[in-house]
């Protein structure tokens, strides 16, 4: 384990988050609000620090990643990113403690869109877009965009990559992994521009169309609204932003296949059914559950139901409606469409829909195998058998992330937060969601949870963007060992 | 540039890592979901599990758009059969097989001519018989490339603890050796530098340096090396390079004596062989060398196909008094040490395979190409295009990255080892000593510049 390696690429990701801190502080200065000054201050500090790890710890050039510094390298990265992010936060004055700061940032990194902001709208503007920016940075992964404009982390760059984007089964678009990345972003950022578009022709102003792409792509859900998207009670941009949900909530390298002229890649991915399927016919049944009971018009009821299924299974969390007041069957559904997630290779959280097929077919094919105990069988994506080996990780990582949601939400009830708060407060840290039901509602926000729940949180919600092994790896002893 | 690699063993695996390395797209094909998943892991290539030979799997490795196919599986015939697929599929591809059977040695020339879905047919084996000739004829030289056609020498060799050249500055050693010379590289504790005039030579270093052949004598004497004719050899191991060789040394006139281990393998050479002796026995067994009279033979070469016996042979061999051993070895984390054990020379099949591919991945007007023992540095034959960086100025003013050496420039019959102040000249054969790192740069620097198009 080569620490000054370790230390001299987080050096590299710092520096280049501080650079990209100019972005807000333009945005700021073209404003000219409170923003600037802490935006200045933060850069400042942020490429400092970064330059100066980056000088420390530079080496001689190294060939080799191995795939435990890999591990450390992003793990520490996105903390390191997390709290220097929190920066203009904190200095702008938005929030008393430190930890709401970083709070914030995390939950913003890793796509959560769990705020702690009581008052959003009186934020400065270069504030707000940053904290759109970040979102928008994490979902695709800062690495990953690291990866993919910096030629020098080539070497590594596998190591690194597959430690941010866990995947399954992972899929290489080209053959080399820089180039992968490349293409990715390409995307990410031409789905992007297309939601801008849409938003801006529907009428919304250029600031806010940007910052509600910027949350949309990664699945994020921060809003420059205090009442997120129900603020604009449009049908026009309930409907955009549902469609880029879905998108998102796609794999991303789909979208690749059908720019490149491939028209049936969605139709053709099992995954990809699986999740438009799950979406489809979930929206019908709260929608038909919320019908009569809180919306008379059935067009209301499959609005606001659709909207808010689509925004929780994609692990994004924008609001049109406070979900809190639905019957006890909608939100229970809500509550597991947290867990579900959206597809492997997108920018949604949450188990992935490919685990949880993996899951049913493995556990079909045991029941199966009890009726037919001589039968040869296997688990099979897409007419592609999935090997033992994928399935037993996928249940090794199922059972870890029901533990983990398990411990936490006792903890976090143990610091006296109420039942329901505790379990979905914990469901969408994990999930990467950000609202979840009564105190953490779609209305209401993480402010009340007191300080050690929202260090928890943010643990939490690292864990869940990184899919566990990447974080959880440093408790095992076994990591520090010569 | 896009690359398919149908193979994912020893071969296919290093040659995919050095494409990985310099940048290139390279996509790796094997039957064996564990082969695979080992390159997946290691190098940044993409993967394919599935047959090479197969002309779906192709397809999706994108053969079309591929410059280059590697066949180097273990069989001859699914890499015959790749060729011929990815051929149907797209005949611009570059196609090279490996092929190992002896059954096809006569036919390489016809395949050439008559068989136009393969483009190169790579041999390791008869790579390797050539190496250990041309170690024959260079004592105490760990490594020798040659170039335009065998007339200039690259040498590699250890410097003696007590050699007279030690502590010499580089600037004055073409003087104290009496022949022009130059110094490419020292290997010094492991790390491939690349000297200037005022840098020195100590014990313990490998040096490469370039020489024509006639002076080649004096400056190996000047390294207390000293060129002796080889009369006797012994070879342990019949194999397959063992077999070649000894037929090769019995055309030469040499008293050949072959130690194999099985005796239907022994009984099979002798059938081919006539005047070389076969014995049969262990060549660990030093009652069976002692009896062989090992003390007296000129050299001994383990060619077995494990490598700690070669080894161990090796050094028991010399022990006992033979002058001179060439040890086969395949692993190339056991080259790190050669000096330390104190194998003398050594042989890779891998590395000579290699070797050949590289002169066909290489690109811009590139004979030839030879990678160093360690890997850490190529040594390129290139044609000097009008339109290249390199023309017309001299050396000292071009653009040659740092770590990179032009070593040689031949014009028609004359050989120029350069200086700072060399020029060349357009459709000059130059050869250029580079560290791996530099080395996609040389190869654009030998392309021609697309700016003028």
């Amino acid at each position: 384990m080569r620490w000054n390696y370790v230390f001299y690429m987080v050096g590299i990701l710092t520096f280049f988050l501080g650079v990209l801190m100019a972005i807000p502080l333009l945005c700021g200065l073209y404003f000219n609000d409170s923003s600037v000054a802490p935006l200045m201050k933060s850069m400042a500090i942020t490429t400092a620090v970064g330059a100066v790890l980056y000088i420390c710890f530079r080496g001689p050039k190294t060939e080799y990643l191995s795939q435990r510094e890999g591990m450390a390298i992003v793990a520490i990265g996105w903390t390191a990113v997390g709290l220097f992010a929190a920066l203009p936060f904190y200095w702008n004055g938005v929030f008393d403690v430190f930890v709401d700061a970083f709070f914030e940032s995390v939950s913003g990194f890793t796509t959560t869109g769990a705020s702690v902001m009581t008052d959003i709208e009186v934020v400065p503007k270069g504030i707000l877009l940053w904290r759109s920016l970040i979102q928008w940075l994490g979902g695709m992964g800062i690495i990953v965009l690291s990866v993919a404009i910096l030629p020098f982390l080539g070497v590594g760059g596998m190591q690194l990559y597959k430690a941010e984007v866990p995947s399954p089964v992972p899929d290489k678009l080209k053959p080399r992994i820089s180039d992968t990345a490349k293409v990715l972003w390409k995307v990410y950022a031409l789905i992007s521009l297309a939601e801008l578009f849409m938003l801006m022709i529907g009428g919304m102003g250029f600031y806010d169309s940007l910052c509600h792409t910027l949350t949309t792509m990664p699945t994020g859900g921060f809003s420059t609204k205090n009442l997120s998207m129900a603020h604009y009670n449009s049908v026009y941009f309930d409907v955009v932003v549902m469609v880029f949900m879905v998108l998102a909530g796609i794999n991303f390298s789909l979208h690749y296949q059908f720019i490149k002229g491939n028209s049936l890649a969605f139709w053709k991915d099992s995954e990809c059914r699986f999740f438009l399927s799950a979406v489809i016919v979930l929206t019908l049944v709260v929608s038909f559950n919320i019908h009569g009971t809180v919306y008379q018009n059935i067009g209301e009821a499959i609005r606001f139901g659709s909207f808010q299924v689509i925004s929780i299974v994609t692990t994004t969390g924008f609001a049109t409606a406070d979900y809190n007041q639905w019957p006890a069957m909608s939100k229970l559904i809500l509550l597991l469409c947290m867990f579900i997630g959206a597809s492997a290779g997108s920018t949604g959280g949450g188990m992935k829909c490919m685990r949880i097929m993996c899951c049913f077919k493995y556990c079909y094919k045991e029941l199966f195998s009890l009726l037919h105990p001589h039968a040869v069988t296997t688990v099979k994506i897409g007419g592609k058998t999935v090997s033992d080996d994928v399935i037993r990780s996928i249940l090794g990582f199922l059972a870890l992330y029901m533990g983990i949601f398990a411990l936490c939400s006792v903890l976090l009830a143990g610091m006296g937060v109420d039942l329901v708060t505790s379990i979905s407060a914990v469901a969408a840290s994990i999930g990467n969601i950000g609202p979840g039901f009564n105190l953490v509602g779609p209305v209401g926000n993480y402010a009340e949870i007191p300080a050690m729940g929202k260090w928890l949180l943010v643990w939490c919600m690292l864990l869940g963007r990184l899919e566990i092994y990447t974080v959880i790896i440093f408790l095992v002893p076994e990591f520090w060992r010569k | 540039m896009k690359i398919i690699i149908v193979g994912a063993g020893q071969v296919g695996f290093h040659i995919a890592s050095r494409l990985a390395y310099e940048n290139k797209d390279v996509v790796v094909i094997d039957t064996d979901p564990e082969a695979i998943s080992q390159v997946s892991e290691k190098i940044d290539v993409d993967v394919i599990v599935g047959s090479g030979s197969s002309p779906m799997i192709l397809e999706e490795a994108g053969i079309k758009e591929a410059e280059i196919l590697l066949a180097v599986t273990d069989s001859d015939e699914t890499n015959l059969v790749a060729c011929l697929m990815a051929d149907i599929l797209s005949s611009s591809t570059k196609k090279l097989a490996r092929i190992r059977k002896r059954d096809y040695d006569e036919y390489h020339h016809i395949f050439h001519d008559a068989a136009p879905h393969i483009d190169t047919i790579i041999n390791p084996e008869i790579e390797v018989v050539k190496t250990i000739e041309r170690f024959m004829s260079v004592p105490g030289a760990v490594d020798v490339g040659e170039f335009a056609d065998g007339r200039l020498k690259l040498i590699g060799i250890f410097m003696d603890k007590d050699a007279r050249l030690a502590g010499v500055r580089l600037s004055g050693l073409s003087d104290k050796i009496g022949t022009r010379t130059l110094v490419a590289a020292v290997v010094r504790e492991g790390e491939t530098i690349i000297p200037r005039g005022d840098d020195r030579l100590y014990p313990g270093d490998l040096i490469y340096f370039i020489s024509e052949e006639h002076g080649l004598e004096k400056i190996l004497k000047a390294f207390n090396k000293h060129v002796k004719p080889i009369n006797r050899a012994m070879i342990v191991g019949g194999g397959r390079i063992g077999l070649r060789l000894a037929k090769l040394l019995e055309s030469q006139s040499i008293y050949t004596k072959l130690i194999e281990r099985s005796p239907e393998r022994c009984s099979e050479i002798v059938e081919q062989m006539n005047k070389v002796l076969v014995v049969h026995g262990d060549g660990s067994d030093q009652s069976l060398l002692n009896e062989e009279n090992i003390q007296d033979m000129d050299v001994v070469v383990t060619l077995t196909d494990d490598e700690e016996t070669n080894i161990l042979v090796s050094l028991l061999a010399k022990k006992m008094g033979a002058r001179k051993t060439i040890t086969k070895l395949s692993k190339f984390g056991y080259f790190s040490l050669m000096s330390t054990i104190g194998l003398e020379q050594v042989v890779s099949p891998r590395l000579s395979a290699i070797n050949t591919i590289l002169q066909h991945i290489r690109r811009g007007k590139v004979l030839s190409a030879r990678t160093m023992t360690d890997e850490q540095a190529e040594v390129l034959e290139a044609i000097a295009l009008e339109t290249s960086d390199i023309v017309g100025k001299p050396l000292k003013r071009t653009g040659i990255p740092k770590g990179a050496l032009v070593i040689g420039i031949i014009r028609d019959d004359e050989i120029e080892i350069p200086s700072g102040n060399s020029v060349i000249k357009p459709n000059d054969r130059i050869i250029i000593f580079a560290r791996r790192q530099v080395i996609s740069k040389i190869e654009k620097i030998l392309t021609v510049k697309l700016e003028f198009f």
